[in-house]
């Protein structure tokens, strides 16, 4: 797994190249918590390049997900596959975290939220 | 003539307190054996000497010299037919083997090197020569000492870690119910197959009373030792005495609600989905509430099918959270089948990668209705590892059924 922060207004992009699984999830894990070191409060994953989600890649986009909230931050999906978008919709991921089809709508919305 | 004896002679080591290396001379001539065993003493090596190959071989197995000096030419078993047996024993293979000649043609060395040695030392080398040969086949065989005592170790911690993965393995099947009868009228028959010695798959029954029965099955994200004790705290959690204090503990949706609460995400994001039922045997009603698990139906005798689904979050996702509880509206008859399962029953791929898939499984159960259901069971993940091509299932694999019999 590959990934790339690239600053938006209020948040940051991170794009996602390979699989989020559990063998991945310690990448994963470091380079959320880099973005969270450097006090972004909206997190944009862009996930045109994740072709796999597995079920620890599910838990690790709620967890993720769970301790922007503690620090009133937030989390958004950008662009999943269709195959990667039916896994997080059977576990209710949407539900959770939103999920947008254009990075304008995805920054946006954080703005108007704020 | 070539010598038969064997000769051991300790020489003090070169710095006082340390154990000197050891270093075996085997050479059939007499002279040029003792001169060389007199050249390594001074350098304050243990020195053991034989005249021919099969004492030097005994000698090697017994003493286990750091480093053996062979001559090539030797009658009966010359250096090359010694070094191959010296491959080919495991207790001696690893043995650092210099080979003196009195050639050092390209051919006979590269023979040398391919049947076994380590180095070679021309007959005629000088004194310094011999000596940092020597000492560089020292070297290398205390390396290999060194990393043959960490693979031991290595293996002796790996050998207790099993031992105790095993115990613990144990343990958790012990959790799971006995096949069988589990009521007058209530059959159960199962498959567990953990991916690696300890699996985060569980599945129970709770007999409330002789009318009631809750049943479960729960999967835990990740594979190994840690979803393994966490699948094993919400078991007891399940089973214990803390749901009989709460209201309504015979509420699918209740119980699913409080487990919520105590079993939340962890720091590495692993979590449990689970379903969890009720039976009523007397009034044959069944209710569930499922958290992200969709893993179970009903096989109607009369041979229809109804899935057992309700969109919902894994456990810990969100706190706090309801389930709902689901009941469904048609009593069971009798050989009504109700299945439980885990995701890795049907999430096997091929050696192509495809998967064998939900539809794919459930047409399995189906299509072997007719069979006594232990045997729909084994049947069912045959099958899979047919699809598999293999028995090592890469994830959990759990499947639980009850039927109706009367």
């Amino acid at each position: 797994m590959q990934t790339r922060e690239r600053p938006v207004p209020n948040g940051v992009i991170l794009d996602i190249v390979g699989d989020l699984t559990y063998a991945n999830r310690e990448l994963f894990k470091s380079a959320v918590e880099a973005v969270r070191q450097k006090g972004y409060r909206h997190l944009i994953l862009n996930m045109p390049e994740v072709r796999f989600v597995d079920s620890s890649g599910l838990g690790l986009l709620a967890i993720v997900s769970q301790n922007f909230k503690l620090t009133q931050g937030r989390v958004s999906l950008l662009k999943p596959q269709s195959y990667v978008r039916e896994i997080m919709t059977l576990a209710n991921i949407p539900k959770l975290i939103p999920v947008y089809d254009n990075e304008q709508d995805a920054v946006a919305a954080y703005q108007m939220a704020a | 003539m070539p010598s038969s004896s064997a000769q051991s002679d300790a020489s003090s080591g070169s710095t006082a307190g340390a154990t000197p290396s050891t270093v075996l001379v085997v050479d059939d001539e007499p002279v040029s054996r003792a001169s060389m065993a007199a050249r390594l003493k001074r350098l304050g090596y243990r020195v053991l000497q034989a005249g021919e190959g099969k004492t030097g071989l005994e000698l090697l197995r017994r003493e286990r010299p750091e480093l053996t000096i062979l001559d090539w030419m030797m009658p009966e078993m010359d250096g090359p037919s010694f070094c191959e047996l010296v491959r080919q024993d495991s207790a001696i293979q690893s043995s650092q083997i210099l080979m003196m000649t009195g050639h050092d043609r390209p051919e006979e060395i590269a023979e040398g090197l391919a049947r076994g040695a380590d180095d070679f030392l021309s007959k005629a080398a000088s004194g310094q020569e011999i000596t940092a040969r020597v000492q560089a086949g020292l070297r290398t065989a205390m390396l290999i000492r060194r990393l043959e005592h960490a693979t031991d170790e290595i293996r002796r911690k790996q050998d207790v870690l099993e031992q105790e993965l095993q115990s613990a393995a144990q343990y958790v099947k012990s959790l799971l119910p006995p096949a069988g009868m589990l009521l007058p009228g209530l059959e159960l028959a199962h498959a567990y197959r953990p991916s690696l010695a300890l699996g985060g798959d569980l599945f129970n029954v709770l007999r409330w009373d002789n009318d009631q029965i809750g049943l479960y099955l729960l999967d835990a994200s990740g594979h190994g030792v840690a979803p393994a004790l966490r699948s094993a705290g919400l078991s007891t959690f399940l089973r214990g005495g803390g749901l009989r204090h709460q209201p309504g503990s015979r509420d699918p949706g209740g119980i699913l609600t409080e487990a919520n609460k105590q079993f939340p995400l962890t720091e590495e994001g692993t979590y449990f989905t689970i379903i969890f039922a009720r039976f009523d045997l007397k009034a044959r009603t069944l209710s569930f509430a499922s958290a992200g698990h969709s893993g179970a139906f009903l096989h109607h005798s009369s041979g229809g099918v109804t899935w057992l689904k309700n969109s919902s979050l894994p456990l810990g996702f969100c706190v706090p959270n309801i389930y709902e509880t689901i009941h469904l509206p048609v009593p069971l008859s009798p050989g009504d089948r109700l299945y439980l399962f885990s995701d890795g029953v049907y999430e096997v791929p091929a050696p192509s990668g495809e998967m064998w898939g939900q539809e794919r499984f459930a047409q399995t159960v189906l299509e072997s209705g007719e069979l006594p259901m232990a045997d729909v069971i084994a049947r069912t993940v045959e099958r899979a590892a047919q699809w598999l091509g293999h028995d090592q299932f890469p994830d959990d694999v759990a499947l639980m059924g009850i039927e109706l019999t009367a």
